[in-house]
């Protein structure tokens, strides 16, 4: 099999992974090739509008799983490949000194069995460090199940490592991933977590003390293909950065791959709003200090599509508002919709110097349109319409492309 | 007084210099496209290291070293008024000392961070939509940015690619930064040359060797493949990558645009 036909196999069944950031590690370029860069960086962006940093490809897609909702299940009927350790390593070089990518993401299906896996994983990155001098990004899948042993040496090899849970709850896993369990994956991100806490610890007291992980682990969720609600993805996320201190955790709108009574229907749109609503909740939780308890609760067990998640809790504590912009705390900014950290941070330290009025706004990055009716400036109320929920979600509400006729 | 200057970062310092010593500034531009008026009059400054120098320090040590970057940034811009800006921010600057950059909203400030994030915004991009393409006996890249970004850009890659010779062409500008490697002896770093820039106007965008032809094809298969079909979304993706980027993008070349 020529390179050129595992590339379209292997990367064509790697896409649906969702991560494919390079952030968090800066090292500098210690004689060989490569280096990395705390903030990341994007190479490109396909044609669906999402990012390409690394390489994002599957070692192999001979699984021996039957997850209902993979495109790589054991009974269906795709083109199998693989690639062997040299010929992804020199991919990736090639790729590399080209500035395609910005390094490696790692997966692959489990081919035999996981520990079989881990260790072919473990091999490319044996090769790429040592033989290479590859100093670049890598993304490595830990293959749940495998040996603890090879996860921790594969932890010395790359920048981050992630497990991905795919569902939120045990129930929904077993309905569409019968071979995988959510304890035996908590039990390898536990094992990660207290292994990143302890080379942190130990190098804090030896300065050569090799690094682990130092990219954190991250995980990612398939939204739409169970039942479960928005309020209890928006919990696990929660309890999962709390319980193994996740860099991230990755929603992925499930596109449908496999004809299954347990999955919705082939013709399903992927729900990307739904999604994207996720998305905005999981930044609340990061940059914001939101609970997930604040951002939905037992009578609004989802997210609104119409309307964004901050605007919609600032709109059920009509209480809290209008805040004074000159006096308001910074956490208190960052409720207002139309604020982020960055506005923020401007406010409160222009603040320092000079009162703001509201024709700042658009200088110090506030979105006017949204920020006007949840403030006030030196006392005054800068907004086109009265203080009054209903009014404010009328005019916040996106505008029907479509209107209903009258007959008469 | 409208002061005119040679294009240099030292030369727009001499004349803030000036603006302080001599006569106060109306205006500071650039020689080259300076339209005389009746109403001012003007007078070419002639480029001073020592007094470019003392104004650097000065900035440095009674603004701040941000400003001074800052400053830097917006010189590096395309922007056709940014020597006035400079002049303004400075004179704030000088007056109120570190605490001018909290003034987000002040005339004199904002313009110039906004630049300054156009201008850094710009050097991140590139780092990434930069492609290199091998010769055989060097990388060669090639840009068209809107700022003069190459001498930022060129740090990077010199840690990057220390191994390796490379070119970065600013095709706009006709400029280009030459690597030239580093010599090693029982792998031992032995000397680590410094880049640097020079005049280039040549082209080396048809020359493509056979093996080069391998990967750059592969290249175009994987940006094919690792995109979503049902997530089709050429909206969001113009907005990260504009179109005036995608000339020398090797993945929008040809037949490769968007979804095949």
């Amino acid at each position: 099999m020529d390179i050129l036909t595992q590339l379209d196999i292997l990367a064509g069944a790697a896409k649906y992974d969702v991560s494919c950031s390079s952030s968090g590690v800066t090292r500098k370029n210690q004689g060989g090739t490569g280096n990395t860069r705390s903030f990341g960086i994007c190479h490109a962006w396909s044609a669906d509008g999402r990012c390409i940093s690394l390489l994002k490809i599957l070692l192999s897609n001979d699984c021996v799983y039957d997850c209902r909702y993979c495109v790589n299940r054991r009974s269906s009927d795709i083109p199998r490949a693989s690639f062997s350790p040299r010929e992804l390593a020199d991919l990736t070089m090639q790729f590399y000194r080209r500035n395609y990518i910005e390094g490696l993401f790692l997966s692959a299906a489990v081919e035999k069995s996981p520990d079989y896996t881990m260790e072919k994983i473990l091999r490319v990155l044996t090769l790429l460090r040592e033989e290479y001098e590859f100093q670049g990004y890598i993304h490595v899948k830990v293959i749940p199940g495998a040996e603890p042993s090879l996860i921790n040496r594969a932890g010395l090899l790359c920048d981050r490592m992630s497990v991905n849970v795919e569902q939120p709850t045990e129930n929904s896993l077993r309905l569409l991933a019968p071979q995988k369990s959510l304890p035996t994956m908590y039990a390898s991100m536990q094992q990660l977590k207290d292994k990143i806490q302890e080379h942190k610890v130990d190098h804090r007291r030896f300065r050569h003390t090799p690094r682990f992980v130092p990219g954190g682990q991250s995980t990612q969720m398939i939204v739409g293909a169970s039942q479960d609600s928005d309020l209890t993805i928006l919990h696990t996320t929660q309890a999962l950065y709390q319980n193994f201190g996740l860099k991230r955790v990755y929603f992925s709108a499930y596109v449908p791959v496999n004809q299954d009574s347990n999955l919705p229907a082939l013709t399903t749109v992927p729900p990307l709003l739904r999604e994207h609503r996720l998305y905005q909740s999981d930044w609340l939780l990061r940059h914001y200090h939101f609970k997930a308890e604040e951002i939905l609760d037992a009578d609004h067990a989802n997210l609104e599509t119409e309307i964004d998640p901050k605007t919609a809790w600032a709109l059920r504590h009509p209480e809290f508002f209008p805040l004074e912009i000159n006096r308001a705390s910074y956490e208190e900014l960052l409720r207002i919709p139309g604020i982020g950290p960055k506005s923020a941070w401007r406010i409160t330290s222009q603040r320092r110097v000079a009162a703001i009025s509201a024709d700042h706004f658009k200088k110090l990055g506030v979105v006017f349109k949204r920020a006007q009716y949840f403030v006030t400036c030196k006392g005054i109320y800068p907004g086109n319409k009265p203080y009054d929920p209903a009014a404010i979600r009328r005019v916040m509400l996106p505008e029907s492309p479509f209107k209903q006729m009258t007959l008469f | 007084m409208d002061y005119l200057y040679d294009g240099s970062f030292d030369g727009l310092l001499t004349c803030i210099y000036h603006h302080y010593y001599q006569e106060p500034a109306s205006g500071i531009f650039q020689l080259e496209y300076y339209q005389p008026t009746l109403m001012v009059s003007s007078s070419v400054v002639l480029t001073d290291p020592d007094l470019a120098n003392r104004v650097y320090q000065a900035i440095e040590q009674k603004i701040s070293a941000d400003a001074l970057a800052r400053i830097y940034h917006v010189y590096l811009s395309s922007s056709s008024d940014k020597e006035n800006l400079v002049l303004n921010y400075l004179r704030l600057g000088f007056k109120m000392g570190s605490k001018a950059d909290l003034c987000h909203s002040h005339p004199d400030v904002y313009p110039v961070h906004k630049l300054d994030r156009q201008v850094t915004l710009e050097t991140h991009r590139l780092l990434g939509l930069l492609r290199f393409k091998d010769t055989g006996k060097f990388l060669y890249g090639v840009m068209s940015p809107d700022h003069h970004i190459l001498t930022l850009i060129a740090d990077h890659f010199a840690d990057r690619l220390a191994g390796e010779r490379w070119i970065i062409h600013d095709q706009k500008r006709r400029l280009a930064i030459i690597y030239d490697g580093q010599e090693r002896n029982n792998d031992k770093l032995l000397i680590q040359h410094k880049w640097y820039m020079t005049d280039f106007s040549y082209s080396m965008d048809d020359y493509t060797t056979r093996e080069e032809h391998h990967w750059q094809q592969l290249w175009q298969l994987y940006f094919q493949q690792i995109s979503i079909e049902s997530r089709y979304n050429p909206r969001l993706q113009s907005h990260f990558v504009p179109y005036r980027y995608r000339r020398h993008l090797l993945e929008f070349k040809g037949a490769s645009w968007g979804h095949s």
